[in-house]
């Protein structure tokens, strides 16, 4: 970077109960920036149920949609450094090393229906468990069973990454914005009379309150986006700064992987 | 979301029938009443429908059913089967000097049971039937009486079959049945009946569109030249209803030598009769009597005193002049047409003449005179010019022929046939003792072929116009489907194959009883119809006894003969503008006055004059009867129809016209002066005056408002949100589309054996909605799922209607769907084409094994046949099965074979139910079961989707989330759609949609998308905007966008939001073709064509004139020989034949070392030898389609040579 100094992040706030956090980074290229919105996105690994051996189902969902529900189960994935993909493993089908099992075996005897939900999900691994906001969130609904209704079912939850499939994603969604007062013209407002009024400044743009608005400043053509305001706001699997610093380590790793690469290679 | 703004249980709205002027506008409709619908799953409701608009649906169709055994509310107790019997009456048969009278009496249908010996009780319900596929019948029983000489009456009861029952008909288990009653019985909750069960499908019968019931229509055709030398254009037709709703039509021509002539059609056979003798059979009549009823005083009009005096005159020649002596020579005529009994005189034949074929709703003489003479009068003035010929395609003279009404005179038919042929019997083996005929005779099998097929098996016609196509499948591809078929109403086959397009066109008069936008477009266009969605039928008599004297009272005389002095040219200057004047006529309103006062017009009730009376006076007793029947004083009934045709200047021909008959199409209005809901038919609306919003009133012209604007639509077209915005044909194309969309078809799947069903298993309610989607309970279906939509060019793959679909949504489960597939399995049938009709016993059995267990595989295949096979023969449940796996298997007890069924399929699919059928008492062996398949099908490139406003695409790629644009706020759009998709089709609806479905989301509640809620002054866009902007977004629904590939904003700002999608039913994984080689053709070599067969796709004589065009000829070559029917083939060079190359034996065996031909062609040359050449010099081997051999083949046939230039 032209100051010396490399990208720069400043933490704007983080909610609460800790699912979303928006930060400021700085000092950064487009291409950077995008591209740790990306790994965000695809590629921080988590755990998600992936297999699904089902003993009985008696409920009225069938059973690819019940395996589809369980899959998007959100499982607590703080700890996937211990568990390896099973594509690494040498196991055949799934082990210890590479997947957590969880049971679920429910059946309703009483004459109300029964709600099943993530709190069913028996894990055989402490580390790995369905996340639940706070005590009192009764976890998400899998399914509903009458009186005589049973699931029984093993659940093999694997390590993944979001570009296989959706469900080991652990962002809800990735907030990104950069130059929000349009300055660089990236974009061209679509007005009826004034942008100024017509388009919403959202909170991004009073950040950059402190460099003065000149509507007759000189356009500067060589201009690049240089602040990225991003809100993280995760699914629970992981902590959102934990998704950022991983995100962070696997650009490193791969530019580490790259460079490795390029050593070993003969010029 | 969708709880969040649920407040209370209670807040759904009740409304009831007609009233639909509840509350509706941008915030009366913000609720999903999730928990309401919640609780009543739950707990069904023990009394009333959950949602009566959905309940009424099928209305017309039960009614009518219902009015077969129980038609109006009098003191007798009769149905339409009754009446039918007795306008049927006494047949007689005389053998010898013996007399035999035979009737039918008392036909009654009971409720539906099983056939059971010992539990005879035990009733059936319509779900059994579906299950089992058989039909939901019951029996059909009735009396057989006769009396011999006259002596004392005789009766035996007779079964007459099992007649079908209609679902939720008073003859079905399940009327009356509450939501929880319905459900108990393993129905939807909202079940609505309608239908008939016939071998377990559900077929209905369609509405069809015929003339409206007796009442004189003015009729112009070319065709009716062609009756005879001097016939002329012009008719006047009738189309006369017995009580029993069987029909007579009737013609009266105009003859260009003045004589007028009746012609009717009785038993498919056609008749004429001159017109007077039939008026002379009905009264003892005097020429001059005659004249002035013709003339009605008009002495003055040349044109008409010189045809009446034709006509007197002409009948002259006949040489017969009383009553009775017209009545004898009809009789004569007509004796054995009618198939009197034998000892009628020719004038007692006669009466029954006149009382069986002529104006036969008219019971009294006197009655059918005097409709005679206003027919002829009406004639007259059509063919002076004075009145403009009647529209048979418009609504006002036409009405519906209702489900019921079809099969009571199909079955009174069906009964006459009966007593013709015991009579037949009895003639034919003189015997006198009609107990010991057999007649085989079964009703109920009839009327179940005809719901089975459609057929109309007939020898009389039953005065209709088709034989075939008047039921349909209820298909239950989803509700808007299901529930659309009720509502059909069809033209008929007849005008389907008519090359004008007159009939199809949509006409003014139709307005708020036929949907404008609900017809498919293509060969159906505009013959295929839907009632809308306030439109009602009329099933029941209404008592308009007291109607006639009614009248009277109000000044309406029952003159016959001369009516006041005609209308001269000069006018009184003293004549003061009265109230009473027609201001539609544009003329002197003087002239007008004098018009009114002097015009003497006809006042008929259904078909029968009841009196006379001025033109001023009809409009005047027409205001009062309308102002009585709204407000229900004198008796006069809401759903008569009191249509009062003005007198005009060669307009339709005047009268005052009342209608109480059953099958009217009425629909409720407001009647400004009481604001009370008035029903108006679609005879009378013509000369109403009914404005469609509070705008359109002109002061003391509009008596009537439209209840809403959205009643003129259908259903399905009324749930098209902000259709108001749309280009027309795109809500057409809705309609259709909306008909075929995956969604929720039933919720009774584990009951329902359907050849094919779809569902969407991830449904949602849409944000945006038009109200009736709630009064109809379309949230307990729902037809698709709302997806955030962002209208941008992107990547390219969104060109030509296709759309992008985010990977992460398809992962996340939008649009995963399901179809079932279901198979019975008869061991019975198989049974029966193998051995004809066994004993009894079956000798196959489900099973894996033999009775002792014994089999002929080895344990190994067994193991392999256990994986998906239960030892009973049967698939295990849950299983998955793919092509080649077994199905199912049985045993032989004969041969001791053990035959397992292969799975013939495209896909994989997984054992979703085995359904054990037995037989009612469930006694019988196993031999009939049905397997649901279920086979699972997510979204897949190529699969089609569309939004609610006629815009359709596929979807033809699958990108990542990161690939994927998104916005500041981090939301990825589900589906990226085309901007050019907009600018030609002008769907706005769908912008709008977008924008309330964003704020919708955003607001957490649902959007009231009704049509006509919106104008200039407050416009959509404006309300939506604002509620955006409170939520923080642009007003006019655009947001900033970035590329997910780059990260780089988009020059332009990006319009999005959020969009119901519907995922239509067709998919790729139905209609993938592929192949390299298969199967070819036998006589061509070419390759067959059709998917199930494995064949080729036709590579066309257009495809083939594009890769000329393109040059590409190694292409054509390859398409067209190489990879079709490309063959090698022996030429002479000599003679230029392809035929003549023979292989010659002898030659064959010296050829070879071993006596083989040799590997190739060429190899074996010497062994072919021209058979015209005698040499083998000339051989050689070329390279030609096959067909072409062929070819050449067929023209030697036809001794032509071709002959082959080979250099």
């Amino acid at each position: 970077m032209s100051d010396g100094k490399g990208p720069q992040v400043t933490i704007k706030s983080t909610d609460p109960i800790g699912k979303s956090l928006s930060f400021v980074l700085w000092n950064c290229d487009l291409a950077l920036a995008n591209a740790l919105r990306r790994i965000m996105i695809a590629e921080v690994p988590t755990m998600a149920i992936d297999l699904v051996d089902i003993e009985n189902n008696s409920s009225v969902l069938v059973d690819e949609m019940l395996a589809h529900r369980l899959g998007l189960i959100p499982l607590i994935s703080s700890n996937t450094k211990d568990i390896t993909y099973t594509r690494d493993c040498n196991c055949e089908e799934y082990c210890e090393n590479c997947s957590v099992v969880l049971n679920l075996n429910v059946r309703c005897d009483s004459d109300r229906n029964r709600d099943v939900t993530a709190r069913d999900l028996v894990s055989s691994n402490p580390n790995v468990t369905p996340y639940f906001a706070n005590e009192d969130d009764p976890g998400v609904v899998i399914c509903k069973l009458r009186k005589g209704q049973e699931l029984r079912m093993r659940c093999i939850a694997k390590k993944g990454t979001a570009k296989e499939h959706a469900k080991w994603s652990p962002v809800a969604a990735v907030g990104f914005e950069y130059d929000p007062h349009n300055r660089l013209r990236h974009t061209t407002y679509w007005v009826e009379t004034d942008a100024l009024k017509e388009w919403p400044v959202g909170p991004n743009g009073d950040d950059e309150h402190e460099i003065p608005v000149d509507p007759n400043e000189p356009f500067d053509y060589n201009a690049k986006p240089n602040r990225f305001y991003f809100v993280v706001e995760g699914t629970g699997v992981l902590d959102p700064k934990e998704i950022v610093e991983k995100a962070l380590l696997i650009i490193h790793a791969k530019v580490v992987h790259t460079m490795q690469f390029l050593q070993k290679m003969k010029w | 979301m969708n709880a969040k703004r649920e407040k209370s249980i209670n807040s759904a709205k009740q409304t009831n029938g007609t009233s639909a002027t509840a509350a509706v506008g941008p915030e009366g409709n913000t609720h999903f009443h999730t928990l309401t619908r919640q609780a009543q799953a739950k707990r069904p409701s023990q009394a009333k429908p959950h949602y009566p608009r959905t309940a009424a649906l099928s209305a017309p169709h039960i009614e009518s059913y219902n009015s077969m055994f129980l038609f109006g509310s009098g003191a007798t107790v009769e149905g339409l089967l009754d009446k039918g019997l007795r306008d049927i009456g006494v047949k007689s048969v005389f053998v010898g000097k013996d007399k035999l009278e035979v009737w039918i009496s008392n036909l009654v249908v009971g409720k539906p049971l099983l056939h059971t010996s010992h539990a005879a009780t035990s009733v059936i319900y319509p779900s059994e039937c579906r299950e089992r596929g058989i039909s939901y019948t019951a029996k059909l029983q009735g009396k057989l009486n006769w009396r011999v000489n006259g002596g004392p009456t005789m009766s035996e009861p007779r079964s007459f079959g099992d007649m079908p029952v209609m679902v939720r008909s008073s003859r079905c288990n399940l009327e009356n049945a509450s939501p929880s009653a319905l459900v108990k019985h393993k129905e939807d909750s909202s079940e609505f009946g309608g239908y008939f069960i016939v071998n377990g499908i559900e077929r209905l019968v369609r509405l069809l569109i015929v003339p409206r019931r007796n009442h004189v229509i003015a009729i112009e055709r070319g065709s009716f030249q062609k009756r005879g030398p001097t016939y002329s254009i012009y008719g006047v037709s009738i189309r006369c209803v017995r009580e029993d709703m069987s029909s007579q039509s009737m013609t009266l021509h105009y003859l260009n030598d003045g004589a007028l002539q009746l012609r009717f059609i009785y038993r498919k056979s056609e008749y004429m009769v001159p017109v007077l003798l039939v008026l002379r059979a009905l009264r003892e009549t005097s020429d001059r009597d005659l004249f002035m009823r013709f003339t009605q005083g008009k002495t003055g009009n040349t044109f008409l005193t010189d045809r009446v005096e034709l006509l007197l005159r002409s009948f002259k020649g006949l040489t017969v002049h009383s009553r009775d002596e017209c009545r004898a020579y009809l009789g004569s005529k007509f004796h054995v047409m009618m198939d009197s009994a034998d000892d009628l005189t020719d004038v007692e034949a006669g009466s029954e003449f006149l009382k069986n074929v002529v104006l036969v709703h008219l019971t009294k003489d006197e009655d059918k005179f005097n409709l005679l003479v206003f027919m002829i009068q009406k004639l007259y003035s059509l063919v002076a010019g004075e009145c403009a010929v009647d529209n048979p395609d418009s609504p006002q003279h036409q009405e519906v022929l209702l489900c019921g009404h079809l099969m009571a005179a199909y079955m009174k038919e069906k009964a006459l046939d009966i007593l013709e042929g015991i009579s037949n019997q009895v003639r034919m083996e003189q015997r006198m003792k009609p107990v010991s005929v057999d007649f085989h005779d079964n009703i109920g099998k009839k009327i179940e072929y005809f719901l089975a097929t459609g057929n109309l098996v007939t020898n009389s016609g039953l005065d209709l116009q088709q034989t075939s196509g008047y039921t349909i499948v209820a298909e239950k591809l989803n509700f808007y489907r299901y529930l659309s078929h009720f509502g059909s109403i069809h033209r008929g086959a007849f005008f389907a194959e008519l090359k004008t397009t007159t009939v199809r066109k949509l006409l003014p008069e139709a307005w708020g009883f036929l949907c404008p936008v609900h017809t498919p477009d293509g060969g159906p266009c505009g013959l295929l119809n839907h009632l809308s969605h306030t439109c009602r039928i009329i099933t029941t008599p209404l008592d308009v006894s007291s109607l006639p004297s009614l009248i009277a009272s109000l000044g309406v005389g029952q003159m016959t003969g001369m009516g006041p002095k005609v209308v001269g040219p000069e006018i009184s200057r003293n004549s003061k503008l009265s109230d009473d004047e027609d201001s539609a006529v544009e003329i002197d309103p003087r002239v007008a006055k004098k018009i009114m006062d002097s015009t003497v017009l006809s006042v008929q009730l259904d078909g029968k004059c009841i009196g006379y009376a001025t033109a001023a006076t009809c409009r005047r007793v027409a205001d009062t009867l309308r102002y009585w029947k709204v407000r229900s004083e004198n008796n006069v009934p809401l759903d008569l129809e009191i249509g009062y045709v003005p007198p005009s200047n060669g307009g339709q021909y005047p009268g005052l016209f009342l209608f109480s008959t059953a099958a009217r199409m009425m629909r409720p209005v407001e009647y400004l002066p009481t604001k009370q809901v008035d029903m108006v038919g679609s005879f009378e609306q013509v000369y109403m005056d009914i404005a469609c919003v509070k705008e359109d009133v002109v002061a003391g012209v509009t008596t009537h408002i439209e209840l809403h604007p959205t009643s003129i639509l259908s259903v399905v077209a009324n749930l098209t949100p902000f259709s108001d915005f749309n280009q027309s044909p795109r809500n057409m194309y809705q309609c259709q589309m909306g008909k075929q969309s995956m969604g929720t078809p039933v919720h009774n799947y584990p009951h329902r054996t359907d050849n094919k069903l779809y569902r969407l298993q991830t449904g949602q309610s849409p944000i945006v909605r038009p109200h009736l989607h709630n009064e109809y309970g379309m949230d307990e279906y729902p037809n698709g799922m709302n997806a955030v939509v962002c209208t941008i060019a992107y990547t390219g793959y969104d060109m030509e209607d296709a759309s992008i679909l985010s990977k992460s949504s398809h992962e996340r489960g939008y649009g995963y769907g399901t179809v079932y597939k279901s198979e019975f399995i008869d061991l019975g049938e198989k049974q029966k084409r193998n051995r004809g009709a066994s004993n009894g016993t079956p000798f196959l059995h489900f099973g894996l094994f033999g009775p002792k267990g014994d089999t002929w595989m080895k344990p190994e295949m067994i193991e392999k046949l256990m994986a998906f096979l239960d030892e009973d023969g049967l698939p295990k449940v849950g299983v998955r099965i793919s092509d080649g796996d077994p199905f199912y298997a049985y045993y032989n007890d004969i041969d001791g074979d053990v035959t397992v069924v292969k799975f013939k399929s495209f896909e994989t699919a997984y054992v979703d139910e085995v359904r054990l059928i037995g037989n009612d008492e469930g006694t019988q062996e196993l031999q009939k079961v049905h397997i649901k398949l279920r086979i699972p099908r997510p979204p897949v490139i190529g699969d089609k989707f569309s939004s609610r406003h006629g815009q359709k695409g596929v979807i033809s790629q699958k990108w990542p989330t990161i690939d994927m644009p998104f916005s500041e706020s981090g939301i990825v759009p589900d589906v990226i759609i085309n901007p050019h998709a907009f600018p030609s089709r002008m769907t706005i609806g769908m912008f709008v949609e977008s924008l309330a479905g964003k704020s919708g989301a955003l607001h957490g509640h649902a959007q009231d998308a009704t049509p006509f809620q919106f104008d200039e002054d407050h416009a959509a866009a404006d309300f939506f905007g604002e509620e955006l902007k409170a939520a923080g977004f642009n007003y006019h629904g655009n947001e900033a966008m970035y590329s997910g590939i780059t990260g780089q904003e988009f020059k332009a700002d990006i319009y999005i939001g959020v969009v119901y999608y519907q995922r239509l039913r067709h998919m790729v994984s139905d209609k993938y073709q592929v192949r390299t080689t298969g199967p070819i053709h036998n006589l061509t070599h070419q390759p067959i064509k059709g998917r199930k067969r494995f064949g080729g796709i036709r590579l066309g004589e257009m495809e083939r004139d594009s890769l000329l065009a393109h040059g590409v000829s190694f292409i054509l070559q390859d398409r067209l020989m190489n990879c079709s029917d490309y063959s090698q083939c022996h030429v002479c060079r000599l003679c230029g034949s392809i035929l003549s190359p023979v292989a010659i034996a002898t030659k064959m065996h010296s050829g070879g070392i071993d006596g083989s031909v040799g590997d190739t062609l060429s190899e074996a040359r010497d062994a072919i030898e021209c058979l015209t050449c005698k040499t083998s010099k000339g051989i050689d081997v070329i390279a030609i389609p096959y067909v072409f051999r062929y070819l050449c083949a067929e023209l030697v046939a036809m001794n032509v040579k071709l002959k082959l230039d080979i250099s």
